[in-house]
């Protein structure tokens, strides 16, 4: 069952830090909802991920789905 | 207060001050329209002719091939509005190009955008699998957010085989941008030799197919309406801009080097713009992770460092730096360094020694 993190209306780098701290309390393989309508999430995400080793998948404009694999 | 970084252009560093004493005395001149005849117009011409013979010596062109812009802004825009074909041959241009060129594909029935690696640099291949005949490709020699140099001897390699047009935008190269053997139009801006704002530099390769897409009556490559004493101090600027380059380039280049290892070195998860080998020698992009640009930005202010961002939160737009997001860098946490040639060694030791406590001060928060 995915957490979700609505970060709805949070301006960057807001919804990257609250991503990079719930995903840091998180078990290897747990899933996050990340709701973000900021435009710079999207890039982040893609950069984050590079850089911390987990994994994302895009779900909608707005919705991204990360799993913990680091 | 030590102010050793600027922002999107270098030339937010102040102009040379030689240049700034020729501008001035060329303002208390007064100087009448040089298209006049009186004795001030013909002095005013016959130094105005010496500017531009200086400008197009010191950025190795032939005399003939520049004309002075007052709105340099539009120079890349009409150089590749011009371009034979523009509006329905296809227009090509690199993911990283400033907006105002990106902008130009609103005008066109049919456009490429050419993806950049991680590093920067142009894809080849997908440029040459691109391109055909009647194309029209605008790129970067470097990006002045990044510093990222594009491989242009390469490109201009890819557009000869197929006879297109190339327009190269060297406003962030400046006096360094080494120009390769074929091109069609260039863009320079004084602004990148310590220059005044408000004169850009438009040169068409003699023999290059172009024509002046703004309204006009007689054959003209351009309106010819910018100011005589901003032209005189940006020659002059060039002037003294390469001879303090050939004294510090080494030095600059080395203060880069030293600021991109210590970062690597002291402060995790950080993405550097770029590899040492293909970025100007005085421009370093850095984004942390986690960390809010417009803090940073002024912790760093508060130390007396004055650094730009390309982060969404500390720029007036919305949406995040499309050079950062087209390499597929970090967006937020950014800050650009731009050296100038008067930056003291201590500034750089001082800014290093900062830093780290500062990166982990705006992560804990």
């Amino acid at each position: 069952m995915a957490f979700e993190l609505d970060c709805r209306g949070k301006r960057c780098p807001l919804p990257i830090i609250e991503l990079s701290k719930k995903i840091k309390e998180s078990e290897l393989g747990q899933e996050v909802l990340l709701i973000s309508d900021d435009p710079a999430t999207a890039a982040d995400l893609t950069a984050w991920a590079r850089m911390t080793g987990n994994e994302f998948k895009v779900i909608s404009a707005d919705n991204f789905l990360i799993t913990k694999s680091n | 207060m030590g102010i050793i970084t600027a922002g999107k252009y270098e030339g937010q560093h102040p102009i040379h001050p030689k240049a700034r004493q020729i501008l001035l005395d060329a303002f208390d001149q007064g100087w009448a329209d040089p298209t006049q005849i009186s004795s001030q117009g013909r002095q005013a011409q016959a130094l105005l002719d010496q500017a531009r013979e200086s400008i197009a010596k010191s950025l190795g062109l032939k005399v003939d091939e520049i004309e002075l812009w007052g709105e340099p802004e539009l120079i890349s825009p009409i150089a590749i509005w011009g371009a034979p074909g523009f509006g329905v041959s296809p227009f090509i241009y690199g993911a990283t190009e400033r907006s105002e060129i990106i902008g130009m594909r609103g005008k066109s029935k049919q456009f490429f955008e050419i993806s950049v690696d991680i590093d920067g640099a142009i894809d080849l291949e997908l440029l040459t699998q691109t391109l055909q005949p009647n194309s029209i490709v605008a790129i970067q020699s470097a990006n002045i957010e990044t510093g990222v140099i594009q491989n242009i001897k390469a490109i201009a390699k890819a557009v000869v085989a197929q006879n297109a047009h190339l327009h190269i935008d060297a406003t962030a190269s400046g006096a360094r941008f080494v120009k390769p053997s074929y091109w069609s139009t260039l863009h320079f801006d004084a602004r990148s030799w310590n220059g005044p704002s408000g004169v850009g530099v438009f040169a068409l390769k003699n023999g290059a197919r172009w024509s002046n897409p703004l309204p006009h009556t007689r054959p003209t490559r351009a309106p010819n309406s910018f100011s005589i004493p901003l032209a005189l101090a940006a020659a002059s600027a060039l002037e003294h801009w390469i001879a303090d380059e050939a004294a510090n380039s080494t030095r600059l280049k080395s203060l880069i080097e030293r600021v991109r290892n210590h970062v690597k070195q002291t402060i995790s998860d950080v993405d550097i713009a770029g590899n040492a080998e293909s970025t100007l020698p005085n421009i370093i992009s850095l984004s942390f992770l986690n960390v809010s640009s417009e803090q940073l930005v002024a912790e760093l202010e508060i130390e007396g460092f004055s650094v730009a961002s390309g982060s969404a939160c500390v720029a007036s737009a919305l949406e995040p730096s499309h050079v950062l997001k087209a390499m597929g860098l970090l967006t937020h946490g950014n800050m650009r360094i731009n050296l100038n040639h008067d930056v003291q060694d201590g500034e750089i030791t001082k800014l290093l020694a900062l830093l780290p406590g500062i990166i982990s001060k705006l992560r804990e928060n």
